[in-house]
């Protein structure tokens, strides 16, 4: 916690993992982050040597059922919100490029 | 009858059962409050009209809630109605299927008058960051209703309904009802099925009621509970039922933490909250100070970690492929929570972050759970402020995080916690007293709440408009 400058590098790496596009003018965004890591610093404060982490406040584990088949959406009513479809499936913008 | 808006759920049934009125009138009452006052107040999204007056026509009012106006918050998926979750990426978007919430509440006879606004996907205390504009606080136009459940706090604080639900992740039931001067009930994290329900931060997503009066949150909380198969961290127990009232509070030790009065609290925050105090003692209840309770400013931080973490995560299936726009719609808000949790989750980063965090979460559950060895249940104002004026959340990234300092604790462990009105301050704006019990005590929730209201008179108050 102690590097907590983001860069501009940093700042663009975590937009592309974030499948998001930051506009010019939302680059305040970056001051932000930095403000936001620098607030949570605090927690140093606190020792954690030998401390479990709590991912689950009701301590519920594997949770599992028979496989058993039940009703399901129909083909047409999984597709009704889509923007694209092309036959029976969702289209998607390609994920391989060919021609390299 | 006129003005049978105005009505609580308890005095709408006893209604509809008595033939004083039919439920099509009940309906129309809501539906032309909202009319007359919700263009300005912007409370709904969208509003259902003939569809719920047809389903007034024909409904059963010997159901539970047969024949009953429900304000639902839009980030329930409701089939036929559109789910918007005050996002423009969700603008056109008609789910496929009803929450398990929504479910139960249509079997039992709800009818359901709109989807209201709240903070883009529940990001926030102010519902200010909607893409369908600010809700107002019906108190004072000029202020916020608090948020992320603010279109739901204020439609029932205006009365353009008889009930609503909410949904909170870390204050967005109790903050929205504190400065809306309704009840807002938090239930224990699983008590109610998330299925279906536009997932904000999974582990701690509580759906919950928002209601004009103690019993009516709770008769609306029994609907909503109860164990699901769709939901593997709902809790597996059958449906939550109220408890035998008390006569009184005597033999109960209740806990008031010196550390939920920070600096910034407004003085009459706090008298208000003394004031409860001394009502509490009155009933019979012993009141402990508690000065080692953990600084509300750690819980700032984990749920700042937290709920960005789960938030990159959860957002990262609105693609605009199977359903709604793609990612060029989100909003600032949601882009720079989702940004600040990749990072945190990122290679490099996910220890010193999203580990630290979940493991000071360790030390906030045993802060509680040490308090609760000294006492029953634990008090304290839901913020450390009345609601503030509209534009209050521009330009703050943390504008959330510390308006909920005070109720982050409790969301973060789990807990169930209740706001229930006990003051105004001098400009006429509530001020919001919230309960807090260990986890699946719900019912000493509710006993020290409905003795607190049955002998006050701050709910009776509503707001001129």
């Amino acid at each position: 916690m102690s590097d907590n400058l983001i860069t501009d590098a940093v700042f663009q790496h975590t937009a592309k993992l974030s499948r998001l596009e930051i506009k010019p003018e939302e680059s305040y965004i970056k001051d932000q982050l930095a403000q936001a890591a620098q607030y949570v610093e605090v927690l140093k404060e606190l020792n954690t040597d030998n401390v479990p982490p709590t991912y689950q406040v009701n301590h519920k584990s594997n949770v599992l059922r028979e496989d058993v088949v039940n009703d399901s959406l129909s083909q047409d009513l999984a597709l009704s919100q889509a923007e694209n479809t092309t036959d029976a499936y969702f289209k998607t913008a390609p994920t391989i490029n060919k021609n390299k | 009858m006129t003005d049978l808006n105005k009505l609580t759920l308890k005095e709408a049934r006893e209604g509809l059962l008595s033939k004083k009125f039919t439920a099509v009138e009940l309906t129309q009452s809501c539906l032309d409050r909202i009319k007359s006052l919700d263009k300005k107040l912007n409370s709904f999204v969208t509003v259902t009209g003939e569809d719920a007056l047809k389903q007034a026509q024909s409904v059963d009012i010997n159901l539970p809630l047969g024949g009953i106006p429900i304000a639902v918050k839009d980030n329930y998926l409701t089939k036929d109605i559109r789910t918007t979750a005050s996002s423009r990426v969700l603008d056109n978007y008609l789910a496929q299927y009803d929450a398990t919430t929504i479910k139960k509440l249509k079997n039992a006879g709800a009818i359901i008058i709109g989807k209201t606004n709240l903070d883009a996907w529940a990001h926030g205390s102010s519902t200010e960051t909607s893409d369908y504009g600010p809700t107002l606080n019906p108190w004072n136009m000029e202020h916020l209703p608090g948020g992320s459940s603010g279109g739901s706090a204020a439609a029932v604080a205006a009365d353009e309904t008889i009930i609503s639900v909410g949904s909170e992740t870390a204050g967005s039931i109790r903050q929205p009802a504190s400065w809306c001067g309704v009840v807002g009930f938090k239930p224990t994290y699983g008590r109610v099925s998330r299925y279906g329900v536009i997932a904000m931060k999974s582990s701690t997503d509580s759906p919950g009621p928002i209601c004009k009066t103690v019993d009516d949150a709770a008769n609306l909380l029994e609907i909503m509970s109860g164990s699901d198969p769709f939901d593997a961290t709902s809790i597996d127990e059958p449906p939550w039922k109220k408890p035998e009232l008390r006569q009184n509070l005597k033999g109960l030790k209740i806990g008031l933490p010196l550390s939920y009065f920070p600096p910034q609290t407004q003085p009459e925050v706090k008298e208000a909250i003394l004031g409860a105090v001394e009502t509490l003692k009155k009933l019979g209840a012993e009141i402990i100070e508690l000065s080692d309770v953990l600084d509300p400013k750690y819980s700032i931080a984990v749920y700042t970690i937290l709920q960005r973490s789960e938030v990159s995560s959860n957002l990262a299936r609105f693609d605009g492929i199977r359903y709604g726009h793609d990612r060029s719609f989100f909003g600032t808000e949601a882009k720079r929570r989702i940004m600040l949790g990749t990072y945190s989750l990122s290679a490099g980063y996910y220890d010193a972050y999203y580990l630290k965090a979940q493991k000071v979460r360790t030390l906030i559950c045993q802060d509680f759970d040490n308090q609760f060895k000294k006492v029953d249940a634990i008090i304290g104002p839901v913020s450390p402020t009345t609601a503030l004026k509209i534009g209050a959340s521009e330009g703050q990234s943390m504008f959330g995080e510390i308006q909920d300092m005070l109720v982050e604790p409790s969301s973060i462990a789990g807990l169930p916690g209740i706001s229930i009105p006990c003051a105004f301050d001098k400009i006429g704006l509530p001020i919001g007293l919230q309960i807090m019990a260990p986890q699946k005590r719900e019912d000493l929730v509710y006993q020290i709440a409905k003795l607190f209201e049955d002998n006050t008179d701050y709910h009776l108050e509503r707001p001129k408009l």
